[in-house]
């Protein structure tokens, strides 16, 4: 039976994506948040719910209701804490049980917060990480060496994810990497290596940028701006907190309740358009693949050697990723907005009439998937995975 | 003993601290559940299997597996410039949980998940002994 059409995604909103703005992380977020009210058509006054990292109301440090109802001067119903899938996924529930109508999810981060290479925040002093030198990256290679070890996955299959991702970026003119490439295989391997097995290329990027998505119930989304995306359903797993305990490959135990989440959205994986993976590494990818059950576990690699491309049956963040489009600190809503995006055919390339939403599916141009009507968003392959289904209207 | 360690050292909490007073003697000590006997680690108030918190510390072999290993060939920060590349690895112990160490004394192309290590010890502060590992003498 398929899932209702109750919950929609209304208004989403990126800000330009890029090394040193020169802007701080809350005048990106409030130009994310009154672009994504503006894409739905609504005002701040419309918002009585929302979910993010650290909304700096109030007093400028806190996140309770009474804060941001303060800082909005408007009565909040639901506050809560993440971004990306999960919250969206928070959103969708408050809203079916009418706790709330209309829920923001907003984000804005800068390198302030990083030392410019490596998300700062990722590596904190650990009683027992720091001291053996341990990186982001190394702790997500070390999760990605298991997986070679146990399933034969190569580095020839975590080049090709990266070069997919890199190539869609490249003809991306909002992405970080525009123009960078294009990339083969063999560039991403001889690329400098960062922590064996993940060489540079391999690695998300370190940016600015802000994000905001709105999600309301279908009552009020037939007063917005745009066709809604159903939010379908969704699944979430937890099993250990990243960079303090050492990484497993447990996410991947998440399948099982990720076919449900096909099984309650009543649609089949052969029905899915697009996904829209969360790459913080090239392994990311194939890893995701295998725990939203697009195929078997141990197969990822093999599976994305030709199923990710833009022509291909399950192209993969058309976007660039966080990888090639942009990884500003947090880009969990950015997956999730390139999919209402390719579901509105707004989709800037290089195609020449792609302002007027016309594209060649000339792929050295054009990035747009062909009619899509069904998406997979996932949120982070860390210590834990997330995934959501989402219907065009 | 190193006059000084210019790299991050730990620090130690009332959780903790007998962990490394264990080091301090060359073991690796362990949370031992007082009701159900899992070992468990980094330290917890509460046992992971039964949620119990009476526990001892309990030495232990100091031996077990690369569950998982990476070459870093750059630096965590730059007090690690003039160790690299070195291994970072999880060392699955024989008493069960996972361990976050280096990996020294191995030639990287004889670096191999499932290969046999045990822990040794270095004297990095007057407080902190460190414990990266290095493969055994046993045949594989």
């Amino acid at each position: 039976m398929p899932a209702p059409r109750d919950v929609a995604i209304v208004g989403v909103h990126a800000t330009k994506q890029g090394r040193n703005l020169g802007r701080s992380a809350l005048s990106l977020m409030l130009e994310a948040f009154n672009g994504a009210l503006d894409d739905a058509g609504m005002t701040k006054n419309d918002v009585d719910g929302m979910v993010a990292f650290d909304f700096p109301a109030g007093t400028g440090a806190g996140t309770s209701l009474g804060e941001i109802a303060f800082q909005l001067d408007t009565p909040m119903r639901f506050i809560s804490q993440f971004s990306g899938v999960p919250a969206l996924l928070y959103a969708a529930a408050m809203i079916r049980d009418h706790v709330a109508d209309v829920i923001a999810i907003p984000f804005g981060g800068t390198q302030e917060e990083t030392d410019g290479a490596t998300a700062a925040y990722t590596r904190p002093g650990y009683e027992f990480t720091e001291w053996t030198g341990s990186t982001t990256p190394a702790q997500m290679a070390l999760q990605t060496r298991r997986h070679m070890a146990v399933y034969g996955t190569t580095r020839e299959h975590l080049a090709h994810c990266a070069m997919v991702l890199r190539n869609n970026a490249h003809i991306n003119p909002e992405a970080v990497m525009f123009g960078r490439g294009p990339y083969t295989a063999q560039d991403v391997l001889d690329s400098r290596m960062i922590a064996d097995p993940y060489t540079l290329l391999m690695c998300a990027l370190v940016n600015d940028g802000g994000s905001c998505i709105i999600v309301t119930s279908a009552d009020r989304a037939k007063d917005c701006k745009h066709l809604p995306v159903w939010v379908l359903s969704g699944g979430i797993g937890c099993y250990y907190t990243s960079y303090y305990f050492p990484p497993t490959l447990q996410p991947l135990e998440t399948r099982g309740r990720m076919l449900d989440a096909f099984t309650r959205a009543g649609v089949t994986h052969d029905d899915i358009d697009f996904v829209t993976t969360y790459d913080h590494f090239a392994s990311g990818v194939l890893m995701e693949y295998e725990a939203a059950g697009f195929c078997e576990v141990g197969e990822g690699g093999p599976f994305c050697m030709d199923h990710i491309g833009l022509d291909q049956r399950f192209p993969v963040s058309p976007d660039g990723g966080n990888i090639g489009y942009s990884h500003c600190i947090n880009p969990y809503n950015l997956r999730i907005i390139e999919a209402v995006r390719q579901f509105r055919n707004d989709t800037p390339d290089l195609c020449p009439n792609a302002h007027l939403g016309e594209h060649t599916y000339d792929r050295t141009i054009c990035r747009k998937v062909r009619d899509p009507k069904l998406a997979v968003a996932c949120g982070p392959f860390t210590g834990a995975f997330s995934m959501s289904i989402l219907a065009k209207a | 003993m190193p006059i000084e360690w210019a790299k991050p050292l730990p620090h130690p909490t009332a959780l903790s601290q007998p962990f490394w007073d264990g080091t301090k003697q060359r073991e690796i000590w362990l949370q031992r559940c007082g009701a159900c006997e899992a070992y468990r680690f980094p330290p917890l108030v509460l046992c992971r299997n039964c949620l119990s918190e009476d526990h001892q510390w309990v030495p232990t072999s100091g031996t077990g597996t690369i569950y998982s290993y990476v070459i870093q060939h750059r630096p965590a920060t730059p007090a690690f410039i003039d160790d690299l590349p070195y291994v970072v690895a999880i060392v699955e112990l024989d008493e069960g949980p996972l361990m976050l160490t280096n990996i020294v004394g191995c030639p990287f192309e004889d670096l191999d998940v499932g290969m046999r290590v045990m822990a040794t010890y270095v004297d990095a502060s007057p407080e902190i002994t460190l414990y990266p590992f290095t493969p055994t003498a046993e045949p594989r």
